[in-house]
């Protein structure tokens, strides 16, 4: 009752066949399940719709417009399509991994939609206490299907976008996981629902605390989905298709939905952690009003809106830049976003000292209260806000020095140079103007 | 030692990097495409959107486009305006057209006359180039060739216009939607 206690209209009846605990923790979970797998279900097959429109009003076409008014009911023709075309099994390859491998990558991206936040109160299946380290640890489960798929499928170029995607996601892993810690550090929970309240009682959104970490999580998040620019493992022109070049039909669109609810995943985790979640200023006035149900609704499309911008950059950013080189990827993954991970952790745990440090010191207050997160009064948001906004410029200009040659790593250059270490003095091979 | 002279940058190139101000310039570009698309004004020039959904709107050629012949009739009497002169058949470069004419009498103030009218008239659209020399040559503005596009057909027998094509234009199945 303590859970669901505003919507008991259905919970009379149902009390008569069931007994309350039945209900709080198996019936109520069930519909929840339910509802969110089907919206969940639609919303990827509508970021698919999505994508084509965006890209399309990017490159002045206007996609699909024939299914229905403005192709709405593009995605939903898609999936029949789709379902009634042939399974196809190459000869050789490993048929059980073959089949299963799509439905990892499906589970393991749907699995995370139990912890995400939607809302307040029932909008939320379970509110675990390691909210963030089960999205962590199930996303990077699918890492495992995008092997098995290139491993089993038997072809080259599917071994090869396997091989491509799995080091690319452990190499950003790394990058996300640490990227969360500074955003962490103010919450001081990992449960999702906690880390709202937390921004919701500091009444700020974590990226105005975290920049750095919000890029950061942001850009090591689409890496970590394979989506363009990094989206090596199925790069078009080299691979064909990546691991899913074997696959055909309803398994292929298993893995399409698994690459979008991953997309989904990682931008709802961002909204929740940085965006401050279904938290808005003036919604919390319908819940004081007595409007419960209301409050749980506006706050879930509050939380859609902010994933969905968040989806947009994607689209955005996917359709702007280019593949990057397998060397840049590996080049930005490991001496970009890793060191600056780091340094966010450290130059957050100084601001989060130095706070600390700062209340009554010569009369000034900073932390107002330390239960729920870390709530700090004016002075001390501002001291925050400057730090982490100067901890960006910090973090990059520390990089660019640190990585200053590997900058303008060229091979075309680097050919030259050794080229020229063996030419005899006063008779370059290649003259400086030339290089 | 540095075997290579690089040129090094200047601080302004080394300024744009940093701020990576040509990767804010390309997202503006495609935000610009984007909104440009979805109030369907312009982005570059003239549209947002530069699609034509074909069956369902009519494209607009252009006014010198040349397309379907068509054989003008008298808007009043629905008499054929081709006097079978054969300046058609003779302008047309590459041999296209047939003017097959026949002989009636008639007669003319009470002397009975031989005048020659139109039979048949055969237009290969297959070998068309749409080059317009006939319907310069038409002393009565009678073949004309219109903004008509849709000029395939199953077959290859299909491209020879007739008379009665020429004059009523061919059916075509018009998609609407």
């Amino acid at each position: 009752m303590l859970l669901f206690g505003p919507i008991n209209v259905l919970n009379d009846p149902l009390l008569r066949l069931f007994s309350q605990e039945t209900i709080n923790f198996f019936i109520w979970p069930l519909i929840q399940i339910g509802l969110i797998v089907t919206l969940v279900a639609l919303w990827v097959a509508y970021a698919t719709y999505l994508e084509r429109k965006i890209s399309a009003f990017i490159q002045a076409r206007l996609g699909p417009m024939r299914v229905g008014p403005w192709g709405l009911l593009q995605p939903i023709a898609d999936g029949l399509k789709l379902l009634t075309k042939e399974d196809f099994i190459p000869e050789n390859a490993d048929r059980w991994i073959f089949f299963f491998a799509p439905y990892i990558a499906v589970a393991s991206a749907f699995i995370v939609f139990s912890v995400v936040p939607f809302g307040p109160d029932w909008a939320v299946i379970a509110d675990v206490n390691i909210g963030l380290l089960l999205v962590l640890a199930v996303s990077s489960v699918g890492v495992l299907a995008l092997i098995l798929a290139g491993w089993s499928s038997n072809y080259k170029y599917a071994l090869l976008g396997g091989l491509r995607s799995s080091a690319q996601m452990v190499s950003y892993e790394v990058a996300m996981g640490l990227s969360l810690i500074g955003a962490l550090m103010f919450a001081r929970t990992l449960s999702l629902s906690g880390i709202v309240a937390a921004q919701g009682s500091d009444s700020i959104w974590y990226v105005l605390y975290q920049p750095a970490g919000f890029l950061l999580f942001l850009i090591s998040g689409i890496a970590e989905n394979n989506r363009a620019p990094f989206d090596l493992p199925e790069a078009e022109s080299e691979l064909v298709a990546g691991f899913h070049t074997e696959y055909s039909g309803m398994r292929w669109s298993l893995f399409f939905m698994a690459e979008y609810a991953a997309m989904v995943v990682v931008s709802s985790v961002a909204a929740t952690v940085y965006l401050g979640g279904w938290y808005f200023p003036f919604v919390h006035r319908l819940e004081a009003g007595g409007y419960h149900n209301l409050f749980v609704i506006v706050s879930v499309l509050v939380f859609l809106v902010k994933v969905s911008i968040i989806l947009y950059i994607y689209f955005w950013l996917r359709w702007t830049l280019p593949r990057f080189r397998y060397d840049q990827l590996m080049d930005i993954g490991w001496k970009w976003l890793i060191p600056s991970a780091l340094i966010n952790i450290a130059l957050s745990a100084f601001a989060v000292f130095l706070v600390q440090a700062l209340n009554g010191w010569r009369g000034m207050k900073t932390i107002e209260a330390l239960d729920r997160g870390l709530n700090l009064t004016l002075t001390g948001k501002v001291i925050m806000i400057v730090i982490g906004l100067a901890g960006v410029f910090i973090t990059a200009a520390l990089l660019a020095r640190i990585n200053w040659r590997s900058r303008d790593f060229n091979l075309k250059t680097q050919r030259r140079n050794i080229r020229l270490v063996n030419v005899p003095k006063g008779k370059p091979a290649v003259s400086a103007s030339e290089v | 030692m540095s075997l290579v002279k690089t040129p090094k940058p200047t601080w302004s190139q080394k300024l744009k990097r940093f701020f990576m101000i040509d990767l804010i310039k390309g997202l503006g570009l495609t935000l610009k495409y984007n909104l440009g698309a979805i109030t369907d004004k312009d982005a570059v020039a003239g549209k947002g959107i530069y699609t034509e959904q074909y069956p369902k709107v009519r494209p607009d050629v252009a006014p010198r486009f040349h397309g379907a012949p068509r054989l003008n009739m008298d808007p009043e009497t629905h008499d054929t305006l081709c006097i079978a002169c054969n300046l058609c058949a003779v302008a047309c470069p590459e041999d296209c057209i047939d003017v097959i004419a026949m002989d009636v009498e008639i007669i003319v103030a009470g002397k009975p006359r031989r005048k020659k009218v139109l039979d048949e008239f055969i237009f290969d659209t297959s070998r068309c180039m749409f080059c317009a020399l006939c319907q310069e040559a038409c002393p009565t503005a009678c073949l004309e060739l219109t903004q008509e596009f849709e000029l395939a057909t199953y077959s290859r027998a299909g491209f020879v216009w007739n008379r009665e094509m020429l004059e009523q234009g061919r059916e075509t199945v018009k998609y609407t939607r």
